[in-house]
């Protein structure tokens, strides 16, 4: 069953196309990578997915809801991370927290509010106005704010940008947790490692989707250089990144017992995305 | 309603935490009239300035709670917390509502310490009906401005924004609702605007108790404008603001 169907989307700012005829579904209980560069349109789809932008054209489900017709009964069920940190810098984190989930008529709050600081790491500063927190910080207490009231569906903008590594690795855990229990997470990054920590991806670039994929499969997309040193002399030979053509790559040195080295360096992700890109502009659909 | 009430209690919390913004606000009136003290003190002993006090302290609590309220929410705005209250389930009109209800605090510190100076400053002597009547016209005033701060921060994407709407909300009020001069030598067109802006009828409301034999009954016309004034903007400012873009 799919969270979100997405038909034909579009949203135009004057003459600009922030969305341009894009067809998506995110299945249920999965977490879903948006990946793009600055003005790609990840926000903007976010937006037009949590209800707060109109299309101007196109069809949008969310938990087989219309964002727009059926805002009061979507709004339940969904949990929003914007990209600013949006809190309350004169209120305490917990007051933060616990405003957002009074909204949600949250039950047990006060324990949940307990809980959730614990998990972020903040228990100790809960008390603290958020104007005194570190950007990082606030992050953690927005990330928070939108898990409070137990979503069915959470959509994060850029949730760990200026989050420390190790909190960074946390969140992700948490994510596959809420992930394995039914909750789906819909997730705009542009940090590459996080693609690979994604059930699935789509690469966007200026309002149109470039490709969708596991991450699994746009890795195999990528190319890897293998050099190989034989009597001093370096011959780098370029292959699809996939076992079968490594195989037959090292067949023709038949372990030669003049190779002195043999080194693999395969495309990263982030090689992999611009690749795409620049593929996608050479064909002129950008 | 238990929405308006959340809202509400955190815009006093909200106050609370941000006490440079209370204290000024308290703080902000309460120095103006005393230079407007000042000012009349030059003026010569003739001078009846002391009907002009009650209605120059209405507006200064009008143009305050209006500007301070506007600004406010156009920074709920721009830090993406109003559409997160939207998106977390918070209806335009509890918003709306939230605010209002909590600036009445504010809005009651505002009218009654800026009715408590002027009246030992300027020496006024009136009964206690009198001043109770004062209190709640500039209180009135006070939540009207708060809901035209609502209303017109749905024009003003940034704070910024809000400062070209003192010189055409605002401002006019000085000259055109009788706050100097008696609005009946102004032109007519001139005299309909100024029986557009809620300070008119404070004005006169004020005008007509601080005669000693007032009748109360006389005055209800303007009080029920003036309420009117704030189910008029709540409505405004509903319609006005969006929770889609």
């Amino acid at each position: 069953m799919n969270a979100i169907e997405i038909v034909n989307l579009s949203k135009n700012y004057g003459r600009i196309a922030a969305l341009n005829n894009m067809s998506l579904n995110v299945p249920k209980g999965s977490i879903y990578g948006l990946v793009g560069p600055n003005g790609s349109g990840k926000t903007t789809l976010i937006k037009a997915l949590i209800g707060s932008l109109r299309p101007n054209s196109g069809s949008v489900k969310v938990l087989g809801l219309d964002p727009l017709k059926d805002k009061w009964q979507l709004r339940k069920q969904i949990g929003y991370m914007p990209q600013s940190p949006a809190l309350y810098d004169d209120l305490s984190a917990r007051d933060n927290i616990r405003f957002f989930g009074e909204a949600q008529n949250v039950s047990d709050l006060e324990q949940k509010v307990d809980e959730i600081l614990l998990f972020a790491e903040l228990t100790a500063r809960a008390d603290d106005l958020v104007r005194t927190f570190s950007g990082g910080m606030k992050k953690r207490v927005s990330l928070c704010c939108s898990l409070i009231h137990s979503p069915q569906i959470i959509f994060l903008d850029e949730p760990t940008a200026a989050v420390d590594p190790h909190l960074k690795m946390q969140s992700w855990m948490l994510f596959r947790k809420l992930a394995q229990s039914g909750v789906t997470i819909f997730i705009s990054t542009h940090q590459m490692d996080e693609v690979l920590l994604c059930d699935k991806v789509t690469i966007l670039r200026n309002g149109e989707i470039l490709a969708v994929d596991t991450p699994q499969n746009i890795l195999k997309r990528g190319k890897t250089r293998i050099k190989t040193t034989i009597k001093n002399e370096d011959r780098i030979t370029v292959i699809d990144s996939n076992s079968t053509d490594l195989a037959n790559a090292l067949k023709i040195y038949g372990l030669d017992n003049n190779i002195s080295s043999v080194e693999f360096q395969p495309d990263s992700i982030e090689d992999i995305i611009l690749t795409i890109v620049r593929e996608k502009e050479k064909e002129g659909k950008l | 309603m238990r929405h308006t009430f959340i809202i509400a209690r955190r815009v006093l919390a909200q106050l609370k935490g941000d006490r440079r913004f209370l204290i000024l606000s308290i703080a902000g009136p309460l120095i103006i009239i005393y230079f407007l003290k000042l000012l009349f003190d030059t003026f010569p002993p003739m001078a009846n300035v002391k009907s002009f006090t009650i209605p120059f302290c209405a507006f200064i609590v009008h143009f305050l709670s209006f500007i301070l309220c506007a600004i406010l929410l156009v920074q709920e705005r721009t830090r993406g917390t109003l559409e997160r209250m939207m998106i977390g389930g918070f209806s335009k009109t509890s918003i709306i509502g939230g605010y209002t209800l909590g600036y009445f605090g504010l809005a009651t510190v505002q009218a009654g310490s800026v009715l408590a100076e002027s009246i030992w400053l300027f020496k006024l002597s009136y009964d206690l009906k009198t001043v109770v009547l004062m209190f709640l016209v500039i209180w009135l005033l006070a939540v009207v401005s708060v809901m035209l701060g609502i209303f017109i921060s749905t024009f003003a994407k940034q704070e910024a924004h809000v400062l070209p709407f003192i010189p055409i909300v605002i401002l006019p009020s000085v000259f055109l609702t009788g706050l100097i001069i008696q609005p009946g030598g102004l032109p007519v067109w001139a005299q309909i605007i100024g029986k557009c802006l809620p300070l008119h009828y404070a004005v006169n409301i004020i005008n007509v108790i601080i005669k000693p034999d007032y009748l109360f009954s006389s005055t209800l016309v303007d009080f029920g404008i003036l309420t009117g004034y704030i189910f008029i903007l709540l409505v405004l400012a509903s319609l006005t603001l969006k929770d889609t873009e």
